[in-house]
């Protein structure tokens, strides 16, 4: 399975028979939102690539020489966070580097890489507290709560009560200035009514992502385990890095492997 | 939403229009630079339209 790491000379091919979907100028209610809480885990694809011991010098961007990445380009991709789905939407063209032969499209590190820096910026501006991040999905659980424990934001894990954030007599409402959503369909909730309070909205999203409601776009792998717990991870070093509270050339305590959701065994697909 | 005056609404940095009030609109500084505050009205927001910052040319979302 690391086809995709190989034989990068395709063009930049923007394949028009993939499913294009944008809202259209009429009510664009927010799609699936009733979707039930438990999430139907992980969506075939996105779990990253079983890590390869020595992972070849891969070209999944333009990379000029100099260019440095938060991470080693190697680990984030042997992480999959380039790695999205076999939809892609018009809004996260721009940051969609190609499709591989298997019909995957596949994002443009560098521009994660990007995003992630100016995400650290925008979120170390606000009270550390007054950040929340909502994680329906699964696989996110982990990193948002790692990521909240190291910057002091508001985990918001597991299915969004309605009227958590907008309903004014709900006794265990929360009163972020931002929100962070793993994914804005399985957060759905979440987006809605942070919109209807006017709360910006921070969000990761794949290559089958709408930017609807969405203020700030991380685009990476939402899905894939590894994949969110090296965002987060990363976010929550720029985030400290930022404030001051980090020197900028060291890692946080925490490590990659504290952010990534503890899995059974049975669902471990190493070697 | 009729005790603000017109000349105190804001502008929606993508589209240019007044803000009404009471809206869900939103605001935040400039994810990059932070010293402009860039504001989308409900419309903007909905479609996902890009907005971008007249100080430090930063493209959203
Ligand atoms: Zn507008
Ligand atoms: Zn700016």
């Amino acid at each position: 399975m690391s086809d995709d790491e190989i034989k990068n000379s395709q063009p930049e091919t923007e394949p028009q028979e993939a499913q294009e979907s944008k809202v259209v100028e009429t009510e664009p209610e927010p799609q699936e939102l009733q979707k039930p809480e438990l999430e139907p885990e992980p969506e075939a694809q996105p779990e990253p690539q079983p890590q390869e011991p020595e992972a070849p010098p891969v070209r999944e961007a333009p990379v000029a020489d100099g260019d440095e990445l938060l991470l080693p380009r190697d680990t984030l991709l042997s992480a999959g966070i380039h790695i999205g789905t076999r939809m892609k939407t018009r809004d996260m063209e721009p940051f969609i580097y190609r499709v591989r032969p298997d019909g995957l499209f596949v994002l443009d590190v560098k521009k994660t890489d990007d995003r992630i820096r100016v995400a650290g910026k925008f979120l170390s501006r606000f009270e550390p507290s007054k950040v929340a991040v909502a994680a329906t999905r699964l696989y996110a659980h982990e990193p948002v709560k790692k990521f909240c424990e190291v910057t002091g934001a508001t985990p918001l894990i597991g299915r969004f009560i309605p009227g958590m954030l907008s309903n004014p007599q709900y006794p265990n409402r929360v009163d972020p200035e931002i929100i962070v959503v793993s994914d804005p369909r399985a957060d759905a909730q979440a987006v809605k009514e942070a919109s209807d309070v006017g709360i910006p909205i921070v969000a990761l999203c794949s290559t089958d992502n709408e930017f609807a409601g969405v203020d700030f776009v991380i685009p990476t792998n939402n899905k894939g385990r590894r994949a969110l717990a090296i965002i987060f991870w990363l976010l929550s070093r720029q985030v400290l890095r930022e404030r001051g509270e980090l020197p900028a050339d060291q890692n946080p305590k925490v490590t990659i492997e504290d952010f990534e959701a503890k899995i059974s065994r049975d669902d471990e697909e190493d070697t | 939403m009729t005790e603000r005056l017109p000349l105190s609404l804001t502008t929606c940095t993508s589209c240019g229009k007044p803000i009404p009030p009471g809206s869900k609109s939103t605001k935040f500084p400039c994810p990059s630079c932070g010293e402009i505050q860039i504001k989308r009205c409900e419309k903007c927001r909905k479609f996902g339209r890009n907005y971008k910052c007249p100080k430090c040319s930063f493209t959203g979302p």
